[in-house]
């Protein structure tokens, strides 16, 4: 049993048509259902139904989802959750359009997590054919797919223990106060081979500081710059370094003030990997390795 | 155009019609204290002292409670001045910066 992939973040905005526009025309996003005051969309080298929901009506996470293998996963982690003492439903088809049946839990941290295996292909823009790179007539940034989402808990430590037990996660990157289990301020974990898939630094629980879409490289992250600069685009930090994950990024909000990622790069991990071990007086580099400076605001803003 | 004071810095600009007090002040220079720019983080929550203020956008009331809108908080990068307005906006220093607003359309007008 394993989770694969953050598969769709479900974000409150308080303006439709302005979320619209940032993540269709700016982002690059296609808009594949609407209903309700919802707007689903997804990138366009994704294949399923949607990555990222928007829900007229306030500011921040209403939950995201989780995809998951198809071999009796999700009985396995019910189990395990149930275990741990996390509150869990059943979740049917239709809950969210285009997904199946699924799990519903209630983290430590108070975020709603879906976990589910069953979702509708609708396959990526250049198809499984002898495909292009890319498809022609991308907007904007025309950013490929989601990446991960970094969330604030109140007890890093329980939560990391959370996604280890309950659902195999692995940490990469630690960043920590003391030796002591329970200064631990941060954990970057990884559920493939990636540096994170989710990460969690110490707040407000239930909060999203931000989820972050993977682009190319650094190029394509300093065109995406570009383009924030032709919308308007509030930027809070980059294009820089993260010494945490060594990816490239820069942070920006959309117009609700929801914090987006672009994030290029990044090394491999896998089960045998090893976490690297980061301490506050570097937590500044870990975050922005090229500035070696963050605002103290950078990590207490959520929505 | 509105006038639009800032203490206890005591800065005073003007705004531009429909402008936020946060981009008139970044217009004319200054960086007050703020994040995202939309609403959504209350990075840049002050207390309006005296003037009315409009908000053409909706703001979350998980960041700006009606309670607090009543009592007088209000968050300057969404507000829009509707008469002169005066803001408490913390002891924060105001920075000094050279900030570029979106560029006018730069594609040449027909008949001109």
């Amino acid at each position: 049993m394993a989770v694969i992939r953050l598969g769709y973040v479900h974000v409150r905005v308080t303006d439709l048509a302005q979320a619209r526009q940032h993540y269709q025309e700016t982002l690059g996003m296609d808009a594949v259902h609407e209903e309700d005051g919802r707007v689903y969309l997804k990138s366009w080298d994704e294949d399923d139904h949607h990555s990222v929901v928007l829900e007229e009506g306030g500011v921040g996470l209403v939950k995201f989802g989780y995809k998951v293998t198809a071999d009796g996963a999700l009985d396995a982690i019910e189990s395990k959750a149930r275990s741990f003492g996390a509150t869990c439903e059943r979740m049917s088809k239709g809950d969210n359009v285009g997904v199946g049946d699924g799990l519903r839990v209630t983290l430590p941290s108070e975020h709603v997590l879906e976990l589910y295996s069953d979702v509708d292909y609708l396959g990526t823009r250049v198809g499984k054919l002898n495909p292009d790179p890319w498809p022609r007539d991308l907007r904007g940034i025309g950013v490929p797919r989601i990446n991960h989402a970094l969330i604030t808990t109140e007890d890093p430590a329980l939560l990391e223990r959370f996604f280890s037990d309950v659902l195999a996660f692995r940490p990469s990157e630690r960043l920590v106060a003391s030796h002591e289990d329970s200064d631990l301020v941060g954990s970057w974990m990884s559920c493939g081979d990636q540096p994170h898939d989710i990460a969690f630094v110490k707040g407000a629980n239930g909060k999203l500081h931000h989820f972050a879409y993977e682009i190319d490289d650094w190029s394509a992250l300093l065109r995406a710059g570009d383009v924030m600069s032709m919308d308007d685009v509030p930027i809070d930090f980059g294009p820089a370094r993260h010494g945490i994950t060594r990816g490239g990024t820069i942070y920006f909000f959309d117009p609700s003030g929801n914090r987006n990622e672009v994030f290029s790069g990044g090394y491999r991990t896998g089960p045998d990997f090893r976490p690297i071990t980061w301490t506050m007086d570097q937590a500044a580099r870990g975050i922005n390795y090229t500035h070696r400076e963050i605002d103290q605001e950078f990590l207490q803003v959520v929505t | 155009m509105l006038v639009v004071t800032v203490v206890p810095q005591d800065v005073q600009v003007r705004a531009r019609a429909g402008e936020s007090v946060v981009d008139a002040l970044r217009r004319h220079g200054w960086r007050s204290p703020y994040r995202c720019r939309r609403g959504g983080c209350g990075a840049c929550r002050a207390r309006l002292l005296s003037g009315r203020i409009r908000y053409p956008l909706p703001v979350a009331e998980s960041v700006l409670t009606p309670a607090e809108q009543a009592a007088g908080q209000c968050l300057p990068c969404r507000a829009v001045p509707v008469t002169d307005v005066v803001l408490d906006i913390g002891p924060h220093p105001l920075r000094a910066v050279l900030a570029s607003t979106p560029s006018p359309d730069p594609r040449p007008q027909e008949g001109l």
